[in-house]
């Protein structure tokens, strides 16, 4: 069963520390001052706020993923327990993101190096003159793979508002539910209150 | 009553999501507002230490529309427009405005400070490790910005020295108010003077070393170079966004002239410097102007928690024992506790110091002093986590768990700086021996007594 990462709203203080965290992990260079950070913060996991809820949403990395299904180019694959992206292979279609049922996926500008990256062909008309396009492709929350220390929101996060959810979690919960519900019918059944 | 010019830490409602992690690191409990709305810094209260500042992550996002725009929210921080870092809820009113005009205006004669803590932290801004020691590159930057003067804090943290140390062994010796509180870090100063009012004649009469540089610029520093007081504008760098109000204070002022006219924090410089297209990392080494940039190793200290303490006892021990004190190197007076006691013997007088960093530290403290239960004699109060190093106004770190590095290495640099000086007592350093021939008299004389000392006033919020 694939791992993912759960929020949890009552304990999210809506700091948005994780999405910074996020972003960083995520850059292929090292960045540790804000003055180094002269790109937008691009986040995989995002935080919702209403006047009810602050919770920070990400993945669920679904088993019957609608993305992956959709996904007419074979970008999106399944890898170590995790829906994965392949970025080189995405072409911004946006199937994937009408497809999540949680809203979970944002299109984003690519960087390389701290660079946008631009597109060969495409040029934007702007009152500037022509200009080049950006290249834009599907994120989403990748589990933080490969990081030495795992996720970087669930680290980051100063209210502990994250659980993994892993096959060993939920193997566990719903054993504990089992055998709750068993001794609730055990009981009535001797107490007669059937 | 709400002074605007002390308006200097401020919330940008749009941008606050109300997580109150600042209300966690505020030392006085001035962040006001209920979980998950924008918060509110009671001016009163707050000690514009710009902890808050630090912590603060709620940032303005690409992928949100917000009614002010970056460039909007940038001039009203007094930011350079052309910044790409990120901009977060909470922040400080830069002076670069103010730093570049007088830059070029041809008629100011343009003086500079920098505090100690700004070396050890000025080239992480410029992509330099953490902690990167960086004393020459930076009056290199400072003298290619234009600046005609470039001074330093240190020389007058040596100035300070001499001055208080002298006070504590007055009070010692001739039997004065004990114990005597540094009056070196504004936030703690304000702090006694509006919770704490009736231990204000605790705190020694200094002012603290970024006051005596301005006041020695616009007096010595004008005698040394042949100008008018009235053309010097007098610019601070500085950690610490407190040192912003320190300077607009009225009892900061000697005969009608304001000792320091601006204060830039680390970050507000490295902006400036940036701005100038200065490539800082490839800068030569330089060094600060004479006299009043010359300094010690003890004066340099000042910057880490216990390090005021540390070059008050280099001194005081040997005013009170006329001998060489057996090692300078005061180890039990460093670390990071949040408070650490301690003992010198001076010969037969015996000196218990308390050291504090971290403000909320202290009220246990006082409270001791107010029920006549203090066995001290002097206490050093800095109000940021392991002092100026760790200032408000101090690059800014993305992640928490990097700020403990951070830290650690600008201590340690810190100390380095320290071992590599020539002179490592304030009174050694020979620059001073000269003001005090050539100008000042003696320590807590009339002339010092006039330009080096001030008065502390209770100040309306009190608890
Ligand atoms: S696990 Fe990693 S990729 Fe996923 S939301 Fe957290 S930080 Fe982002
Ligand atoms: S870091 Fe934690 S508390 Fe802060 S916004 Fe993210 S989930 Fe919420
Ligand atoms: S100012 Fe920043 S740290 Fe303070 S409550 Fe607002 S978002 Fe949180
Ligand atoms: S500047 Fe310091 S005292 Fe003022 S609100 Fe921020 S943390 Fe509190």
């Amino acid at each position: 069963m694939n791992t993912f990462i759960l929020g949890n709203p009552g304990k999210c203080i809506g700091c948005k520390a994780c999405e910074i965290a996020c972003s960083v992990a995520h850059l292929d260079t090292s960045v540790v001052k804000a003055n180094e950070m002269n790109l937008p913060f691009i986040s995989r996991l995002n935080l919702v706020r209403t006047s009810s809820v602050t919770m920070p949403i990400q993945c669920r990395q679904c088993e019957d993923a609608p993305c992956a299904n959709v996904c007419s180019v074979g970008a999106i694959v399944h890898k170590d327990n995790c829906n994965v992206v392949l970025e080189e292979k995405c072409i911004g279609c946006k199937e994937c993101m009408l497809a999540c049922p949680f809203g979970m996926i944002d299109m984003q500008p690519k960087f390389t190096e701290g660079e946008a990256e631009f597109q060969v062909g495409l040029k934007v008309e702007s009152l500037q003159g022509e200009q080049k396009k950006a290249y834009v492709v599907m994120q989403k929350c990748d589990l933080c793979k490969g990081r030495a220390n795992g996720p970087a929101c669930i680290e980051v996060c100063p209210a502990d508002a994250f659980v993994i959810v892993n096959p060993d979690f939920i193997r566990k919960n719903i054993h504990d539910k089992r055998v709750s519900s068993a001794q609730e019918i055990a009981k009535r059944k001797y107490t007669g209150n059937s | 009553m709400v002074d605007k010019d002390t308006d200097i830490i401020k919330i940008d409602a749009e941008l606050c999501t109300g997580c109150r992690r600042c209300a966690e690191v505020c030392p006085v409990d001035a962040i006001e507002g209920k979980q998950g709305t924008p918060q509110f810094i009671n001016v009163e209260k707050c000690v514009m230490c710009g902890q808050c500042i630090q912590i603060c992550s709620a940032y303005a996002s690409i992928f949100e529309e917000y009614r002010t725009s970056r460039e909007d929210k940038l001039r009203e921080r007094n930011m350079p427009v052309t910044l790409e870092e990120p901009i977060f809820a909470a922040y400080n009113i830069g002076d670069l405005p103010k730093v570049k005009e007088a830059l070029t205006n041809t008629e100011a004669f343009t003086m500079v400070q920098c505090a100690p803590a700004v070396r050890v932290a000025i080239a992480e801004e410029f992509g330099m490790p953490l902690g990167s020691l960086a004393p020459g590159k930076l009056a290199a930057a400072l003298r290619q910005l234009g600046f005609n003067r470039i001074y330093d804090t240190n020389f007058a943290a040596d100035l300070t020295i001499m001055e208080e140390g002298s006070e504590l062994v007055q009070r010692i010796t001739e039997g004065g108010l004990l114990p005597m509180f540094t009056s070196c870090c504004p936030a703690w100063v304000k702090f006694v003077e509006q919770e704490y009012p009736e231990l204000i004649p605790h705190l020694s009469s200094c002012k603290s070393p970024q006051q005596m540089a301005g006041t020695m610029f616009k007096t010595y520093g004008a005698q040394a170079d042949g100008v008018e007081p009235d053309n010097i504008y007098s610019v601070a760098i500085m950690p610490c966004t407190c040192k912003k109000f320190e300077s607009q204070r009225p009892e900061m002022n000697t005969d009608g002239y304001q000792n320091v006219d601006a204060v830039l924090t680390t970050r507000e410089l490295a902006y400036l410097i940036k701005e100038a297209g200065i490539d800082f990392s490839s800068l030569p080494e330089e060094d600060f102007d004479k006299p009043l940039g010359m300094y010690s190793g003890a004066g340099h200290l000042f910057c880490a928690t216990g390090g005021v303490m540390e070059a008050a006892i280099r001194t005081a021990y040997e005013l009170i024992t006329n001998e060489p004190i057996p090692n300078v190197n005061i180890q039990y007076v460093r670390g990071s506790q949040g408070v650490r006691r301690g003992v010198v013997h001076a010969g037969d007088v015996k000196v218990k110091t308390v050291v504090v960093s971290g403000l909320k530290n202290v009220v246990p403290i006082l409270e001791e002093i107010k029920k006549g239960n203090a066995d001290f004699h002097f206490m050093e109060v800095m109000t940021c986590p392991v002092g100026c190093v760790s200032g408000g106004g101090q690059p800014k770190v993305l992640l928490p768990k990097d700020t403990e590095i951070a830290y650690k290495n600008r201590i340690s640099s810190t100390y380095r700086h320290d071992e590599e000086q020539t002179y490592r007592k304030s009174h050694e350093n020979p620059e001073i021996k000269a003001i005090y021939k050539n100008f000042l008299g003696e320590p807590l004389g009339h002339k010092s007594h006039h330009l080096l000392h001030t008065e502390y006033k209770q100040r309306g919020y009190c608890k």
